[in-house]
């Protein structure tokens, strides 16, 4: 049990996808101009990472393995994610489709986010049973999430300050992930 | 002939896609805490840019529109399965030190991106200049960055081993900070300050 | 559905299929050459490492089912290894460490060395584990001394970096106690089964 809270922390936050394993930067700087926009994705993510790296843990371990040809998995992990944004993505139209008009080409960017096959494959690196696995990828995704709910609120009001012309947009974003990097380390004492 | 050489600037000026498109951030920032590794990621980028460039364009008039994303993957994710195999057997310990960034390289916006804008629907060609230039652009991009973290983080500069030179006064106090992750934001938001403040490139 | 519908739904799946068994088809050739190569690359790291502990040997053997090497010289044991993965602050630290030969008679157990394998500490803190300075105290340390000084051991932890010495020196203790209970019992019941 402490073994599953020290991974839910390690990859929620000591070792942030974002902040310092440098995945999920492309969402991370797209969609983080207005808070709700962020959560959503963020939401949208936790599910995709979680339900990928449930799928293919079961297909590396009981099938890539034992057949011995795990070199598949990198085109099988990334079809894996492929199918699931699609699954998601009808689902959601079906059920709710504001959400769905909100949310609008960032679903199909999931596919692409580094963090999600990023995730798959740093789980079975690290040889995790399933149960970790889960552990790890809803740690994964609920650390993106916060990062990206955070990003985006300090996005909005840095719209309204005075930032010198040269660092407006993207180069005081990165300052800010600096910043709160430099701040996420001091979770390390969690541990 | 002007056209292709067009394609070639396009992708290491005009539309550089690190520092202008902000394309294929991830590996850019994770991978340039040394030369070497920049050096081996762009040569795998570039392999599965112009490789992936040019059977897309190659196959675009059968490609069904339905279906084009996923038969792109999976072409990118074959390509990047063979770069990462060969690297393992023939560079372990560049391979190692990438790490989990080259099988990476398949979702890296740049080569999906450059699949779907231009190479479904350009001849093969001018599908491998845009390519090479596209993949030079990542490469001068990613090896500025990896330069200034490795000369501030460790005071020398090192290729495969051998010592170039060495920063006297930086080499004994090197700035750690530089080589880990917050670094990296650093040194690619102040670069990008300063290109613009310079004007090559625009604001906004 | 009329034939065209259905010519429209099915080209797309077949054009995929057909794509995914070319790549297939790829890959496997890919393996089969590169398979051996890996598997060199892959012994030749391990020789690496075993050597940075054992400076003379000339061979060594894996046992799959207990998870150690047998290090030898002249056809003699010179050592063991294991290999251990610690906690580390900034991700796994991988490990090797190393028994003297003769662990197996003596009621100690003394280290031979460590060596760190990789790691991902702080450069210029954490990453100090990789020197002798930190690493040298384990050569010739009985296991029962392997802690930290201020937990009553003889292990001096870096200074600025107990998380990470703390961490090495808590897998160093583990895999070892762990590792030569069960060698030993097995090599108890080798020798009994051999006379």
């Amino acid at each position: 049990m402490d073994n599953l809270f020290a991974i839910f922390i390690s990859m929620a936050l000591i070792n942030n996808l974002v902040l310092s394993k440098f995945l999920g930067l492309c969402p991370f700087f797209g969609v983080s101009k207005k808070l709700s926009n962020a959560v959503s994705m963020g939401l949208a993510v936790i599910v995709v990472m979680t339900a990928a790296s449930i799928v293919s843990w079961i297909i590396y371990f009981q099938i890539l393995i034992p057949f011995g040809i795990d070199y598949m998995s990198t085109v099988v992990f990334i079809l894996v994610i492929a199918s699931l944004v699609q699954i998601l993505e009808l689902s959601i139209k079906r059920t709710n489709a504001s959400l769905y008009n909100a949310l609008g080409i960032y679903l199909p960017l999931i596919t692409t986010n580094c963090a999600v096959l990023g995730i798959t494959f740093i789980n079975v690196r690290s040889d995790y049973n399933f149960i970790e696995t889960i552990v790890s990828a809803l740690g994964a995704g609920v650390g993106f999430t916060l990062v990206l709910a955070i990003m985006s609120g300090i996005r909005e009001r840095l719209d309204l300050a005075d930032v010198p012309e040269s660092f407006r947009g993207i180069p005081v974003a990165f300052l800010v992930a600096m910043m709160l990097g430099i701040c996420f380390i001091a979770f390390s004492g969690m541990v | 002939m002007a056209e292709i050489i067009e394609n070639l600037k396009n992708g290491i000026i005009k539309s550089n896609p690190v520092l202008i498109l902000l394309l294929g951030l991830c590996p850019t920032l994770a991978v340039s805490t040394s030369i070497d590794n920049a050096f081996g990621m762009t040569a795998a980028v570039l392999f599965v840019l112009v490789s992936s460039n040019i059977i897309v364009s190659l196959i675009r008039n059968y490609t069904p529109q339905r279906v084009r994303i996923p038969v792109f993957i999976v072409i990118i994710a074959t390509l990047v399965t063979i770069v990462d195999l060969t690297m393992q057997a023939f560079l372990p310990s560049l391979s190692k030190s990438l790490g989990i960034f080259i099988p990476l390289i398949v979702v890296n916006c740049i080569i999906l991106g450059r699949a779907e804008a231009f190479a479904s629907k350009n001849k093969v060609p001018n599908a491998i200049m845009d390519a090479v230039g596209m993949g030079i652009g990542f490469g001068i991009a990613i090896t500025i960055i990896s330069f200034l973290r490795q000369i501030f983080g460790t005071g020398n500069l090192a290729v495969f081993g051998n010592e170039i030179f060495n920063v006297p006064g930086l080499s004994e106090n090197p700035m750690p900070i530089f080589i880990l992750p917050m670094g990296a934001f650093l040194v690619i938001s102040l670069l990008l300050a300063t290109l613009r403040y310079s004007g090559v490139i625009k604001s906004g | 559905m009329t034939k065209s519908n259905l010519k429209k739904e099915i080209v797309p799946v077949l054009f995929l299929t057909f794509i995914v068994c070319i790549s297939v088809i790829f890959l496997y050739a890919t393996n089969s050459v590169t398979e051996e190569y890996i598997e060199d690359a892959k012994n030749d790291a391990v020789n690496a490492m075993l050597n940075e502990q054992f400076t003379e040997m000339d061979d060594y053997s894996y046992d799959e089912n207990l998870d150690f090497y047998t290090v030898f010289l002249n056809d003699e044991i010179v050592g063991y290894a294991f290999i251990a993965v610690a906690n580390g602050y900034g991700g796994p630290i991988e490990l090797i460490v190393a028994l003297e030969s003769n662990f197996l008679q003596d009621d100690e157990v003394i280290i031979h060395g460590i060596s760190v394998v990789s790691h991902s500490e702080t450069p210029g803190l954490g990453e100090k584990i990789v020197e002798a300075a930190f690493s040298d105290q384990f050569n010739g340390i009985n296991v029962d001394d392997v802690a930290l000084t201020k937990d009553g051991g003889k292990i001096d932890a870096i200074s600025g970096a107990t998380i990470s010495s703390s961490a090495v020196v808590d897998a160093v203790f583990n895999v070892v106690k762990e590792k030569a209970e069960i060698i030993r019992e097995n090599f108890d019941l080798n020798t009994e089964e051999e006379t």
